[in-house]
């Protein structure tokens, strides 16, 4: 079935933290619902709908950044009181805006999520998760890596308190109490948790999650064990999900799951008769979607999705037909609400003109001052800087509160900036002296057009070069500051962790001694390693696995105090840590006793996984070289059934086999120089320096086929 | 919202700017455009499979609509329209780099078939000037020359570099056209028959050009620029990370007024108001755009505009209809006008705060762990330009220094400006252990032109995660990559001109100081710098009878200097006596490699025709022995032919290289004359130009010379 939304802007607050809206359920049925929204200035602002024109229920005063908003009440009764977490407070709102509640959690950090059920809180700092009950402390759990999300079963249905972390390191951890219950293992880092129908489905054990490498999914957890019911995969390449909720929009009896993304998307996915879902509707906001609710605001009767976005905007998408009523040859009719509300944003405009005309000079007039600093306050950037599995490179979305003036990238290790198509910005390379003194290997600036508040890039790395990537944001707000975020590109930086590796392929060993403590082995290893928890993990030892995003080829990393094994069936893998391991170490002037145990299998075995890629590849290439020759004889001779059923079939898909080329720019070159790599590694364990011969391999390399290079390697 | 009213896939390529339509019949419009292997197509909808295969003429075989033409050569350009006077339909004009074809496509006969040397880059059909009949004007390496219906050359003139782009308007306002040329020397030409009488540069190859209305025009460049000019002056313009593939002003709202139409390499359309550039429409293509282009295509009475892709797709638009009111994309006025003021509004908010929070940060704060980025409120950035000369170490470069009054620290600058960088910026970041108060930047304009130079520089301290940016406008000077300093006892400069002017030296010392970098109290005219880019010396001097001369060996900076100088004292005409020995010694050269490379030719032609006879003979010798079952005879003559066959392809190698080698020659002939015209203004350069190109016509060298020298034919 189609559904049709349209889109409304209702208000704009302060930039706001996922998760911060609600609808206020409706007293009555069919009636509008009020919004409850908080942003980073502190403000808690509840609002509803009269006539087009949003009237405040109340607003708080600003204070200290608000980072979850939650709905809560007493059991059985209508869930309308309000919480929100600021730092590590918690506070209570009713519906009409009195304070109830302040209850100080006492952590050292601040809280990120929360949840709120009947007399229970629970509240989750980056690593701590804490169960308060009517505000007296009841459980507490450390967990391995940063929470993002927390959520409870339904008690009324589960009849027990069940807590489910979301956690960075790729799992939902299920609580029991202060103890593990067991781990959910899913496929990208959960961003977002939601029950399931809102209630957590008939047995009220359903949860949905969402990753922030844009994937989607129901879990049951059930007493002993998790069972995955559905899982959607992100093969659009679309935003981390940051926000869901079920709501019937589609009226079909069925709710239907909102999602709002990073990128400003809005999907709302409706479920079959197999309860397998579907997209049913999609919509593009210009900022990434921090909150979706589905209710009824605008008016009566209409149901609608509302969101909220980063920079603070409540947007509903509504089922309310916009019609323009202007017959032909009136002048566009504007409703008298909205010209109601033009007219007071204007005075409104011209009244704040003035007084920032007075700040201004009063700034420029300080200037004259000997004694008198300028301090202008830092601006929120909400900034994302994530590997992309599929196609091994890593995305950079930048967001500012107004528009971004310019862009200025800067690295001190050599990586190639990717044209992204949906960002308009012009973007400009500057010649670079990638020498000392100043040793820059990028230089690059980006323009950015009018009202661009986002901005998307791409970036490749390539292993074993490691360093800084550095990003100054200039937003066109007066007085003119930039804001420098700092973004590590790591040694192993290709790598993504995983749940498990294979253990049946030939793996090559690294083993580290020496006179290191955990917590040294552990930062030397977040040194070489994304995905890999700062905070030094509990316990005397770990393991942590590793997936070569481009390859496929594995890495497990076990290390305890004085010892580290690394195993990996890339020889490059291990050439790469031992050299960054050795640095680091005398840095820290740390005596390591470094032995590696050589597995020759592996790199034929290596050989072989990269030969489907580099066949499909090259295959790719030649196919697509012959399009532009094949079209024309085409047209010359007036048809293709001349040609043999190959070439008509280049013909045929020569469309998806451009599509596809495109998509992967240089991945032919990247696996040359993987291979490359390979070589010279395979070579440097055995303490000889075939760089000289780099050129023959390259040479076979242009007439490819996997015997004569794995002859290559064995006789070099 | 609008949307398109026909959409068609024609399953051909198209390649980028060879679009027309024309009505080859004069009743039906035909879209036509050059396709792959030099062939052209012509989509006719209307009076469909009536031709036979004949002459060039053959119908495709998988649609009916079109039939292809065959050129046999690559196209490079086409237009179709009105050139003959008793002709029924248009007439279609196919360029390459060789030739230019007019063809009747009604009659399928070719009216004229011409040799062009200088090639066809850009082609434009229409009157120009007081010349009666229509002619067909071609660009090419630095030539334009224009055909009439007979194939005569009536018009013929010099230009700076490669023509890329033509349009005929009526530029001047004085009901005849002009034409006006952009090339890649990125300066946009107006010509009035064979007088240039406007110059406006860009920063860019110019792509495209095309007649908004009245004296307005919409012009796109290579790095993604499009904008509008009315007469000299821009009124706007915008920059894309795109392409643009091909502008049309088209009046899509109806408002009365056109449009600029923009078609991108990205695939998308958008139609921009002519007075601000605002986007009023904008529609994608799955690929690059190919051309835009008009025409009544249903044959309803109304002009659709049309906008083809590379791979073969057509789109139609009708323009709005008056219930549209002009809003034709989809979204609502009212609610794009409360975001936008709400946006503001947020905006001043923000504005305000920073104010406010800046307020009560206490004198002497320092950072703290807020990150904010504190510096003292008097902070003032200065700057400075100095030229410096080549050391062993770096090249000869103009210094922009940058430095702050206090303690604080500058953590980069970036500069934009036009035409001087690879990019459209330069960005200097040092490394965190070299910050320091003071940023010097190396900067070496490639060309003498005056850039702005807009610099942003973050100024906080060294451990700042937020900066404050500076931004200041700084302007280079024309001719900055001139030292002032010169040493003595180097080569003097043989090549000179020499000019009178009614002014006063003042004046002249005026022009200096703008356009130079020079230190302070030069009061005198006569001065002397050495140039940073090709070394070598350049002089200046005036006499008290107003007599100037500049002494230097670059023909092109004397060009340059003249231009500056009379344009800032404002002088219409200029005379000028010039004598470059070492430039005229290398056109010497050039012009005997000219008639070797002919001669050359023409013995290569006649080889080739040699060898055809020769494949021709030994084809029906093969063949005989094939039928009299000779069989060993026949493999040998297979044998000879495939050498004769491998000759030919060498023997076409060498053709090419030598046909390579004349072109460039060529075109610096065709420089030497705009150069030797440069060194004049207004009247007496054009005189120069034409008088140059009857000297090369009648093959008359020592004239030439003696033109380029003296400023006239013969006295």
């Amino acid at each position: 079935m189609e559904i049709n939304l349209n889109h409304v802007d209702y208000m704009q607050v302060g930039v706001t933290s996922q998760k911060t809206m609600k609808l206020l359920p409706a007293i009555g049925r069919r009636a509008t619902q009020k919004v409850a929204v908080a942003d980073h200035d502190g403000v808690l602002t509840c609002f509803g709908m009269k006539k087009g024109e949003a009237v405040p229920v109340f607003k708080t005063l600003p204070g200290q950044k608000i980072s979850r908003l939650e709905l809560g009440g007493a059991q059985g009764t209508p869930q309308e009181k309000i919480f929100v977490s600021c730092g590590s407070e918690v506070r209570g709102f009713t519906k009409k805006g009195k304070q109830f509640l302040s209850f100080e959690a006492n952590l050292t950090e601040t809280i990120n999520a929360m949840h709120v059920s009947g007399a229970d809180l629970f509240v989750c700092a980056s690593y701590i998760y804490n169960h308060y009950c009517d505000c007296k402390d009841q459980d507490y759990y450390l967990s391995g890596d940063k929470i993002n999300d927390i959520v409870c079963l339904p008690v009324e249905t589960v009849g027990r308190t069940v807590p489910i972390l979301a956690c960075q390191d790729r799992v939902l951890r299920v609580l029991q109490g202060s103890e593990l219950l067991y781990d959910v293992e899913v496929p990208g880092p959960p961003s977002v948790l939601e029950l399931n129908n809102k209630d957590g489905g008939k047995e009220g054990d359903e949860v949905l999650y969402g990753t922030a490498d844009g994937k989607l999914g129901l879990v049951k957890i059930t007493e002993s064990s998790p069972v995955l019911k559905w899982g959607i995969n992100n093969d659009k390449r679309k935003g981390g999900i940051l926000c869901i909720d079920t709501f019937d929009i589609t009226g079909d009896g069925v709710r239907d799951i909102l999602v709002g993304r990073d990128d400003g998307s809005v999907e709302v996915y409706g479920l079959d008769s197999s309860n397998e879902p579907s997209l049913r509707f999609e919509h593009v906001l210009s900022e990434s979607v921090t909150s979706i609710q589905g209710g009824c605001v605008g008016k009566e009767n209409y149901d609608e999705v509302l969101t909220t976005t980063y920079t603070g905007w409540v947007t509903g998408l509504t089922s309310e037909p916009q019609q323009m009523d202007a017959g032909p040859g009136e002048e566009v009719k504007m409703s008298k609400e909205t010209q109601a509300k033009v007219a007071a944003l204007r005075a409104e405009l011209e009244q704040l003109q003035v007084k920032v005309l007075q700040g201004r000079e009063k700034y420029q007039q300080s200037s004259q001052s000997s004694t008198a600093v300028s301090a202008v306050p830092v601006f929120s950037v909400n900034d994302k800087f994530t590997l992309c599995q599929d196609d091994a490179s890593y995305s950079l979305t930048l967001e500012v509160q107004s528009a971004i003036d310019n862009l200025l990238l800067q690295s001190d290790v050599p990586i190639d900036l990717l044209d992204v198509d949906k960002n308009s910005a012009v973007v400009s390379f500057s010649e670079c002296d990638s020498e000392q003194p100043n040793g820059n290997f990028l230089l690059a600036t980006y323009r950015c057009q009018a009202n661009t508040t986002r901005l998307e890039l791409k970036v490749r790395s390539i292993e074993g070069q490691y360093g800084t990537l550095q990003a100054y944001i200039t937003p066109r707000l007066q007085p003119k500051t930039c804001q420098v975020r700092q973004y590590q590109i790591k040694p192993l930086s290709l790598h993504q962790r995983t749940h498990s590796i294979s253990q049946d392929r030939p793996m090559n060993t690294l083993s580290l001694v020496g006179q290191f403590s955990f917590a040294e082995i552990h930062s030397w290893v977040v040194f070489c390693l994304p995905e890999v928890p700062e905070k030094t993990p509990a316990g005397d030892n770990v393991t942590f696995f590793f997936q070569n995003t481009f390859l496929g080829t594995q890495l497990e990393a076990t290390y305890c105090k004085g010892e580290a094994h690394f195993k990996s069936d890339n020889i490059s893998t291990i050439s790469i840590l031992k050299d960054v391991l050795s640095k680091e170490a005398t840095k820290r002037k740390i005596n390591l006793n470094i032995s590696y145990d050589i597995n020759e299998d592996s790199v034929s075995h290596t050989l072989k996984m990269i030969h489907p890629k580099l066949e499909y590849q090259l295959l790719l290439a030649k196919k697509v070289q012959l399009i532009d020759a094949l079209k024309e004889l085409q047209v010359h001779e007036g048809n293709a059934d001349f040609l043999i059923p190959e070439y008509r079939s280049i013909l045929d898909e020569s469309a998806h086999l451009q599509e596809e080329y495109k998509k992967q720019p240089a991945h032919l070159e990247r696996l040359y120089g993987m291979i490359t790599d390979l070589f010279i590694d395979k070579f440097k364990f055995k303490g000889q320096n075939v760089k000289t011969k780099v050129s023959l391999l390259l040479e076979i390399l242009d007439n490819y086929d996997l015997n004569s290079l794995m002859d290559f390697f064995n006789d070099a | 919202m609008l949307v398109p009213i026909f959409t068609l896939k024609l399953n051909h390529k198209i390649n980028p700017r060879m679009v027309t339509m024309g009505k080859f019949d004069g009743i039906h419009p035909c879209l036509t455009a050059a396709t792959q292997a030099g062939k052209v197509f012509i989509h006719n909808p209307h009076t469909r499979g009536q031709r036979q295969a004949t002459h060039r003429l053959s119908q495709s075989a998988q649609d009916s609509d079109i039939s292809l033409l065959n050129i046999n050569q690559a196209v490079s350009c086409l237009t179709s329209g009105t050139l003959g006077p008793n002709t029924t339909g248009d007439t279609l004009l196919v360029g390459s780099q060789t030739n230019l074809l007019a063809y009747d496509v009604h009659d399928n006969t070719d009216i004229f078939y011409r040799e062009v040397t200088d090639g066809a880059n850009a082609i434009v059909l229409g009157k120009l000037g007081d010349i009666s009949s229509p002619l067909a004007i071609i660009g090419g390496n630095c030539a334009l020359q224009g055909f009439d219906f007979e194939g005569n050359d009536q018009f013929w003139t010099v230009t700076g570099d490669n023509v890329r782009s033509l349009v005929l308007f009526d530029f001047t306002g004085d009901g005849k056209n002009e034409l006006l040329v952009g090339s890649e020397d990125f300066d946009i030409r107006v010509f009035k028959e064979d007088e240039l009488v406007s110059e406006m540069a860009e920063n860019e190859t110019v792509t495209s050009l095309c007649h908004m209305h009245d004296s307005r025009f919409g012009y796109a460049l290579a790095n993604g620029t499009v904008g509008v000019y009315d007469r000299t002056a821009r009124y706007w313009r915008i920059k894309s990370k795109n392409h643009a593939m091909s502008i049309h002003a088209f009046d899509l709202n109806a408002d009365g007024v056109v449009e600029l139409i923009t078609g991108w390499s990205n695939g998308k359309i958008d139609a921009r108001s002519d007075r601000t550039g605002e986007v009023i429409f904008k529609d994608n293509f799955s690929s690059s755009v190919a051309g835009v282009v008009e025409g009544d295509y249903r044959m309803d009475g109304k002009i659709q505009l049309i906008c083809t892709s590379v791979e073969g797709e057509v789109r139609g638009y009708l323009p709005a209809s008056k219930e549209m009111k002009g809003n034709l994309m989809d979204s609502s006025v009212e609610q794009d006008l409360v975001r936008e003021l709400s946006q503001r509004k947020q905006n001043l908010l923000l504005e305000l705060r920073n104010y406010e929070e800046n307020a009560k940060a206490a004198p002497g704060a320092s950072e703290g762990d807020s990150g904010m980025g504190v510096i003292p409120a008097n902070t003032q950035l200065q700057t400075a330009l100095a030229v410096r000369a080549a050391t062993e170490s770096q090249k000869a470069h103009i210094e922009l220094s940058i430095s702050t009054p206090n303690e604080t620290i500058i953590r980069s600058v970036l500069i934009f400006a036009e035409g001087i960088f690879e990019g459209e910026s330069h960005v200097v970041h040092p490394s965190p252990q070299n910050l320091s108060g003071c940023v010097r930047v190396p900067i070496i304009p490639p060309k003498d032109i005056p850039v702005d130079l807009h610099v942003k520089a973050f100024v906080g301290g060294k451990n700042s995660t937020q900066f404050h940016v500076f931004e200041i406008t700084r302007q280079l000077p024309r001719f900055s990559m001139y030292d002032y300093n010169v040493q003595h006892g180097g080569p003097q400069p043989t090549g000179r001109v020499t000019f009178s002017i009614n002014d006063r030296p003042q004046r002249v010392v005026m022009w200096l100081n703008q356009n130079f970098l020079l230190p302070e109290g030069i009061e005198s005219p006569d001065v002397a710098f050495t140039c940073l880019r090709g070394g070598g010396l350049l002089r200046v001097s005036m006499q008290t009878s107003g007599e100037i001369t500049l002494n230097t060996d670059d023909i092109d900076l004397a060009g340059d200097l003249v231009q500056s100088l009379t344009s800032f004292l404002a002088i219409e005409d200029l005379q000028a006596e010039a004598d470059f020995p070492s430039y005229f010694q290398e056109l010497r050269t050039t012009l005997t490699e000219v008639d070797e490379f002919h001669s050359v030719h023409q013995k290569l032609t006649a080889a080739m025709a040699d060898h055809s006879n020769h494949i021709r003979n030994m084809l029906v010798q093969a063949e005989d022995a094939r039928l009299m079952g000779d069989m060993r005879n026949m493999k040998k003559r297979f044998i000879e032919l495939y050498d004769l066959n491998r000759d030919l392809i060498n023997e076409y190698k060498i053709r090419s290289n030598n046909h390579n080698a004349l072109l460039s020659c060529l075109k610096s002939v065709n420089q030497a004359i705009q150069r030797a015209g440069r060194l004049r203004v207004g009247k007496p350069k054009n005189q120069v130009i034409s008088a140059c190109r009857d000297a090369i016509k009648n093959n008359n060298v020592n004239a030439l010379f003696k033109i380029m020298k003296a400023g006239t034919a013969s006295s």
